[in-house]
């Protein structure tokens, strides 16, 4: 069977979750390689969580949150995106593409876009091919 | 510790799901992973019997936790938790597995579907394991009301919630009230006056004592949940002095609809020729009671267009629903004003769906009415005349009763222009935070059951802004509305999830990031113990201190960091 991207997708539930929900209930079709999560708020998006996905086997981490100044708490999305910011920052000097991870901004009505997202994102990850991340942290562990 | 006895329904949801999903295989998939007790497959667990059948697991088998996967937890969670409490288990020890909304509905590999299906169940079965007791908190509800658009449904809307007692604020973005109905003249089919209709409501809003109108004003602000919302007014245009704060417990959105731009059909010369106009014009020609050209003469030809914009696949491929009866209207309101014209009404379909409508559809067609028929998609043309043919412009239709190309004369063509949404709905939809469709009309939460409510709980919809309707439907929906704010309201208190933020001041540092982060002030800090402490009540439970807490200190209740990674590891596995 040909690769199929795993991607693990933290949604916010008074956005994104519903705009996710608003995508199935128009019928609007995108490829199931996304794997949903709720969470109240972006804001709640630990980034240890992005790395225990990567860690546990995903090809991606896709971070869905209010747009800026919609945000259901006030602020939350900024704090996402500023946290956002640090996370690639430091994935990026751990060697890990930057296709990888990606955060978005997805409203309530916006089920096509988030359609949208998943099939850009799915497209871009599967010219990656498999993360290494599990399989090298699992050989490391060997080593040891 | 043992490991909690775990039930698993999947849900068939008719064929919804079904039909994707095989969900025989996921439920054997389920019954696999650990502590699973039971796991069964049902054609609707939301129904009774499904329900009473989680009941019944419970008390039979023991079962300690109970994982539903099936439609959306925006759409069922609260019935299943409240099956749990039924057979006395705490309602949290209950989690969700999306696979209709976000599985069955959106792929078309039943394979990959039934893949990730089963992926989202482990995901919501290892989670639920991980699940704490939690109790329901009450919190006051504000039995104030904001209303959005001063239309006939937000005109009914809001004496209905001012009557019981509430207060309201009515927020008109124009000068006047009475929204699109104050722009017509009789309404089909009992001719009544649309002004009688509506000076009556205007004058009881206006003199009401509990209604703040505010007109040239749009909401600018929305913030808080249900009970709990502030709103910022602004006036249209800004004026630049400070808006108005409210404090709502709920909100009605009544925006109405704007009408179909009829020059974007291009080939019936609205715009270009003079004696093409559309429906709201004709209108405002019946208000100011003259029927009459553009050089001010008196038609003799009057030729009414259905569709205009509506059931096409190039605009709008839904019927507006008032038009035909409305077009009926006008052939009545011609033949009495003006005897000798001869009225000529291409239609597609002639629906005459509502109460009094065939009636009235009868009535029409006994007085001199020539209804001919159009395909749709093969609209009529309509062009100018020339100077010997006695008449303004020459319609040329192909007619599918007599299969003919007919060629009749009008001075004045009436394009009957449907309904769409607002240029501003999309604002509106970010404003309140509520979905719209593809045609950009407000989303219900549920179509046939839930039709006032949506997603966003404390906001709600009434009339044509959720899709065209009829004056009733529209007055109907504005008292459903008010009905539904008002018995939550008569409770006085809300009950919300006991989800919040804790802080564990045996690993709390001190270091009050969390002070700092929380944007409604919900964290204190004890100077004396040096540690900070979440005021429960104030804490919204967005869940940013417990990601950014250096201490792990936090505890975001209902979404803990153990039950986040049950589930990241869930849907890897």
């Amino acid at each position: 069977m040909s690769y199929e991207p795993r991607i693990v997708g933290f949604l916010c539930n008074w956005c994104s979750y519903t705009g996710a929900d608003l995508a199935g209930t128009s019928r609007i079709h995108y490829p199931a390689n996304v794997r949903v999560i709720r969470v109240m708020c972006s804001a709640r998006v630990d980034p240890t969580f992005v790395l225990k996905a990567l860690r546990a086997g995903a090809d991606g981490v896709l971070v869905c949150g209010c747009h800026p100044g919609d945000c259901h708490y006030t602020e939350g999305n900024y704090k996402a995106m500023r946290r956002f910011a640090l996370l690639q920052k430091a994935l990026r000097d751990f060697g890990v593409e930057p296709e990888r991870v990606r955060l978005e901004w997805v409203s309530a009505s916006e089920g096509q876009r988030f359609a949208d997202v998943v099939t850009d994102m799915t497209e871009r990850l599967r010219p990656l091919g498999p993360s290494r991340i599990k399989p090298t942290l699992e050989a490391d562990a060997v080593e040891r | 510790m043992s490991k909690p006895r775990i039930g698993v329904y999947v849900c068939q949801c008719g064929t919804n799901i079904a039909k994707m999903v095989d969900c025989e295989a996921v439920a054997k998939a389920a019954a696999a992973l650990p502590g699973v007790v039971l796991a069964k497959t049902y054609k609707y667990m939301c129904s009774n019997p499904g329900q009473e059948m989680i009941v019944q697991d419970i008390k039979e088998h023991g079962l300690e936790r109970v994982v539903v996967s099936a439609c959306s937890p925006r759409m069922h969670e609260r019935t299943f938790r409240a099956a749990l409490a039924t057979a006395g288990l705490n309602p949290y020890f209950f989690e969700m597995a999306n696979i209709r909304e976000q599985c069955s509905w959106v792929h078309d590999d039943p394979l990959a579907a039934t893949e990730k299906a089963t992926a989202l169940l482990r995901a919501a079965v290892l989670r639920v394991a991980q699940h704490e007791p939690l109790e329901k908190m009450m919190v006051d509800m504000c039995p104030d009301v904001l209303v959005i658009g001063g239309g006939i449904a937000g005109l009914t809307a809001a004496l209905d919630i001012a009557t019981a007692g509430g207060k309201v604020t009515l927020v008109e973005r124009t000068g006047a009230l009475g929204g699109n109905l104050a722009r017509i003249d009789l309404t089909a089919p009992y001719l009544t006056s649309a002004r009688d209709l509506l000076v009556e409501r205007v004058s009881r809003v206006r003199s009401h004592p509990r209604i703040a109108v505010k007109l040239d004003s749009q909401v600018s602000k929305l913030s808080g949940f249900v009970g709990n919302y502030k709103a910022e007014i602004v006036s249209v245009p800004s004026n630049g002095g400070a808006p108005l704060e409210i404090a709502i417990g709920n909100v009605v959105v009544c925006t109405g609809y704007q009408e179909f731009d009829a020059s974007r059909i291009t080939h019936y010369g609205y715009g270009k020729l003079p004696n093409v106009i559309t429906s709201f014009e004709f209108e405002a020609m019946l208000r100011a009671g003259r029927i009459q050209m553009a050089d001010g003469r008196l038609p003799k030809n009057v030729c009414l267009v259905h569709c205009v914009g509506s059931r096409s696949p190039e605009f709008h491929s839904y019927c507006s629903r008032v038009c035909c009866m409305t077009a009926l209207k006008y052939a009545h309101e011609v033949h009495s004003a003006l005897p000798e014209a001869r009225v000529c009404d291409l239609y597609v379909d002639m629906h005459a769906f509502g109460k009094g409508h065939e009636d009235f559809y009868k009535k029409t067609s006994e007085v001199k009415t020539l209804f001919l028929m159009y395909k749709k998609g093969d609209r009529p043309v309509i062009r100018k005349a020339g100077p010997d043919d006695g008449v303004d412009m020459l319609i040329e239709v192909n007619e599918q009763l007599s299969g003919e190309t007919i060629e009749i004369p009008a001075d004045l063509v009436i394009l009957m222009v449907g309904m769409e949404a607002r240029n501003d709905s999309y604002e509106v939809s970010r404003l309140v935070n509520i979905s719209q469709d593809k045609e950009g009309w407000f989303i219900e939460s549920h179509p046939k059951l839930d039709p006032v409510a949506t997603t966003t709980d404390g906001i709600y919809i009434a009339g044509t802004c959720a899709a065209p309707k009829d004056i009733p439907d529209t007055v109907a929906q504005a008292h459903a509305a008010a009905a539904r704010i008002l018995a939550k309201s008569a409770r006085g208190r809300i009950e919300v999830d006991a989800v919040f933020a804790e802080i564990d001041e045996n690993k709390c540092s001190g270091c009050r990031m969390c002070n700092e982060l929380c944007p409604y002030s919900a964290i204190e800090f004890d100077p004396v113990k040096k540690r900070s402490h979440v005021i429960s009540a104030v804490c919204k439970a967005c869940g940013c201190c417990v990601a950014a807490c250096p201490s792990g200190a936090i505890k975001g209740r209902h979404f803990t960091d153990a039950q986040i990674i049950a589930q990241i590891e869930g849907v890897l596995a």
